[in-house]
């Protein structure tokens, strides 16, 4: 077992340095070789680094980082991210939960989940502009949204699987309609509330990213790329698409963990990792 | 395990409740709608005055004029070049952007992404769960690109494909990719590995092993991650053309303006609702038919 | 006949029939008395009603017709005075084994320190010490079960219904099983019954066999089992027990 982790990590390591060796070759090669001069829309773009090697990473990436940027950018948009994860779940989750508990709730709402569900959160944001501003409120609530369809179907969804063994065991224990919620329905529903919050995570990055490009009044990540786009840098560029991937994945690493302590008891098929 | 199905209640009960509750709210919504016609709103104190205007809540009828003017927009006797008029919906019939124009091509970049990085997915996907050494090589490689939003590429991609049709069409391709690889990778991997070798045992090999065992053990998650992958491709294209297309519903909800400057243009209510509507409509249209192709596909899932 | 014991359980005519596209008729005009402390057990084939009588019995079910006095009062649902263990795992998996003992206790409002005080009889009797604080993943099939059971009689019900409590466990463990519900029953002495198509496990436990005819399921027969307690692996080869065993199988065939 430990010897195949062993080899699993060797294996992960040598492909992703195989591809950090492979674009510094390319980035060297392509500062000689690729157009500088792009022509684009209306006018020609000067000085464009398509394939920036390692060395203007390294000077812009302290740069973004001693001047603060970067820093600030981070900070905001994971408070954004977080704020409407928070709003969202908050709203969400125990909507999706009493609909599976509530058979005449789920017929008076099921046509509006359905009706939120394909349509994407994204096109919202012009109505939340209009009606929340353009700052801090209408992103949180843009995200909040997101959130809040995946968060009550993943809850609605966990409470209807618990298995009816369960739920007929702990009634015939004596249990009040209370200590069954809290004891047996919230804690089964639990995984699979915590997978939808791990999806409900990832689109919550996207949902800022493109509302953030969209019109930022603050620095924040979607902002930094904006304005770099409309240089261009493409360093700058490079560093902000790496910087919001290494969070989301950061995100996602941790989603992974609070899913693992929280089914601790579930049995893991070996295969699982 | 037998879930816990609860008493729900019969079907018809449950359609028209669902229909009262949608009437219900239509009406509450008009009658709200529509209050400013009878109470002056300078009478009223400021948070209440704030929202009971046409211009933040439309009237009914108002979006249902903004729907005609729309589907009808491509008929309109001027037509020609965009002309800022600040008027979203003004701006929107001088183009001639209609709505069921813009709900075609973005449903054809929808269907590309789906066809183009839902094969690539479902193929690399494929490729990983068959081979462990596939797999063990690329599957860091695949979890650091999924890491990153789409999206967020846009600006770097528009570099290199200039401004056009492929630039736009590259997130929902990469998006729709990202989102196929894992439930394909799970189904090979977990489900179909035990009849493969079963059916090894029985001397099966090659292209029969891959047509008759692995993708119809793996064709219902594949399904259920192209089920999720339609509604993902909906919200890269709006976004997309949000912030840069010329053209597509993303682009009838925005109404007009490049880049960053966007939202400047005053966005009419009554259009953005009728845009909404649209695209739920048509997202649940895609994976209703979705669902019964896959159903049929999948006849022999125990259900 | 009058019967000098106590009766605790009165089936009178009990009919069920599953509503669906094709209505399913799997109890047709049932009628049995349990007593005070006595071991049932029902066998009879796969879909002979079985299950759905002792379910009835618990209360999860209504039957079509006919009534079920416990004690004289018709049953209205769910109690823990009718303990069940269920067919599948039951185990809740997100309780240790501790959590899983106390829960009818905290249903019902007892005291922490009363609660631990049963837990550890419990866990001496099933012989789980050292186990109070693992998941039930940790467990094999047969331990599971049996916190099950132990489960059940922590709230001390009146009476014991076993709906095939060992049908997913392998034939070594299940006579491990038979024999630990054997020597709990010798300690206890609750009414039980038990639901099984196994029927040396019916002979092996019970003191009366009733045989359930195929769906729809009715009694067919009943055999009294006389064979001495305390019971052992001798009492399993013993002439008393394979005539039971015959005479049982006898029945089944006439069906």
């Amino acid at each position: 077992m430990n010897g195949l982790w062993r080899r699993r990590l060797w294996r992960a390591l040598l492909s992703v340095g195989a591809l950090a060796v492979l674009y510094g070759i390319a980035s060297e090669i392509g500062s000689a070789l690729l157009p500088r001069r792009i022509w684009m829309v209306a006018h020609y773009l000067e000085d464009v680094e398509l394939l920036p090697p390692y060395r203007s990473l390294l000077e812009e990436t302290v740069f973004l980082i001693q001047s603060g940027i970067l820093p600030r950018s981070v900070l905001v948009s994971t408070a954004r991210v977080f704020e409407g994860l928070a709003l969202g779940a908050a709203v969400g989750v125990p909507l999706g939960l009493s609909m599976a508990r509530a058979a005449r709730l789920e017929c008076l709402l099921d046509p509006w989940v359905t009706f939120f569900r394909f349509t994407p959160a994204l096109a919202l944001l012009p109505l939340y502009a209009l009606w929340f501003g353009l700052g801090e409120l209408s992103k949180i609530l843009l995200i909040a949204t997101a959130v809040a369809v995946v968060t009550l179907l993943g809850a609605y969804q966990g409470v209807r699987d618990v298995p009816r063994v369960y739920l007929e065991a702990a009634k015939s224990l004596g249990a009040s309609k209370g200590l069954i919620l809290r004891k047996i329905v919230w804690p089964a529903a639990l995984p699979q509330i915590f997978s939808s919050l791990r999806i409900a995570l990832g689109l919550a990055w996207v949902t800022v990213v493109v509302a953030e490009l969209i019109k930022a009044t603050m620095p924040s990540l979607g902002y930094l790329l904006a304005l770099a786009g409309a240089y261009p840098r493409v360093p700058t560029i490079a560093v902000g698409i790496v910087t919001i991937g290494l969070l989301v994945l950061a995100c996602d690493a941790v989603a992974l963990g609070c899913y693992a302590v929280a089914t601790r008891w579930m049995k893991r098929s070996p295969a699982h990792a | 395990m037998r879930p816990a199905e609860a008493a729900r209640p019969p079907k018809a009960r449950r359609v028209w409740l669902g229909l009262a509750s949608v009437v219900a709210l239509v009406a509450a919504y008009t009658l709200l709608s529509n209050a400013y016609r009878v109470v002056d709103p300078s009478l009223l104190p400021d948070p209440i005055r704030g929202v009971l205007r046409p211009q933040i809540l439309p009237p009914t009828q108002r979006i249902f004029d903004a729907f005609v003017q729309l589907v009808g927009a491509g008929a309109s006797p001027v037509g020609g070049a965009y002309v800022h008029t600040g008027d979203h919906i003004g701006g929107l019939v001088e183009q001639r952007v209609t709505l069921q124009g813009s709900l075609l091509i973005s449903t054809y970049r929808v269907l590309i992404g789906i066809a183009v990085g839902g094969s690539l997915g479902v193929l690399a996907g494929l490729l990983m769960g068959w081979s462990r050494a596939v797999d063990e090589y690329a599957h860091p490689i695949y979890i650091l690109f999924r890491s990153i939003p789409p999206l967020a590429l846009i600006t770097y991609v528009m570099l290199w494909l200039g401004h056009g049709t492929a630039h736009v069409l590259l997130p929902i391709i990469y998006a729709v990719f990202t989102v196929v690889v894992i439930p394909t990778y799970h189904g090979v991997r977990d489900v179909a590995d035990i009849y493969v070798k079963a059916a090894r045992a029985l001397g099966a090999g090659g292209r029969l092993l891959l047509s008759r065992v692995v993708l119809p053990a793996a064709g219902p998650f594949v399904l259920s991650g192209l089920r999720y992958a339609l509604i993902i491709a909906w919200m890269t294209t709006v976004g997309v053309e949000m912030l840069m297309a010329d053209e597509g519903i993303g682009y009838l909800l925005i109404g007009g303006g490049m880049w960053s400057s966007r939202l400047e243009v005053a966005g009419d209510p009554a259009v953005i609702v009728v845009g909404i509507v649209a695209l739920a409509l048509v997202g649940y249209a895609m994976d209703a038919g979705v669902r019964v192709a896959g159903d049929r596909l999948t006849e022999w899932v125990k259900r | 006949m009058p019967d000098p014991r106590r009766r605790r359980l009165e089936i009178r005519d009990v009919t069920h029939v599953y509503e669906g596209k094709t209505a399913t008729r799997a109890l047709d005009g049932v009628s049995l008395d349990v007593f005070e402390n006595e071991f049932l057990a029902i066998v009879g084939p796969v879909g002979s009603g079985k299950t759905t009588l002792v379910r009835i019995v618990a209360g999860f079910l209504t039957p079509s017709s006919g009534v079920v006095l416990w004690d004289g009062a018709p049953v209205a649902g769910p109690s823990p005075e009718r303990g069940y263990v269920f067919q599948e795992e039951a185990i809740f998996p997100w309780m240790t084994v501790r959590d899983n003992l106390q829960f009818g206790l905290l249903a019902q409002g007892v005291p922490a320190s009363e609660r631990e005080k049963i837990v550890a009889e419990l866990v001496t009797l099933i012989g789980l010490e050292g186990y109070e604080r693992a998941y039930p993943k940790e467990l094999s099939g047969g331990m599971s079960k049996m916190v099950e059971v132990a489960r059940v009689l922590a709230t001390d019900p009146a009476i014991l219904l076993l709906d095939e409590p060992f049908g997913l466990l392998d034939a070594q463990t299940r006579s491990k099983m038979q024999d630990q519900l054997s020597r709990l029953w010798e300690e206890k002495r609750k009414t039980v019954i038990l639901v099984t198509h196994d029927i040396e496990e019916a002979i092996y436990l019970a003191d009366r066999v009733v045989v359930f005819t195929p769906r729809p399921g009715r009694v067919q027969a009943e055999v009294v089992v006389d064979l001495p307690r305390p019971r052992s692996l001798e009492t399993r080869f013993s002439p008393a027990f394979l005539e039971l065993k015959r005479s049982i199988w006898k029945e089944i065939g006439r069906a």
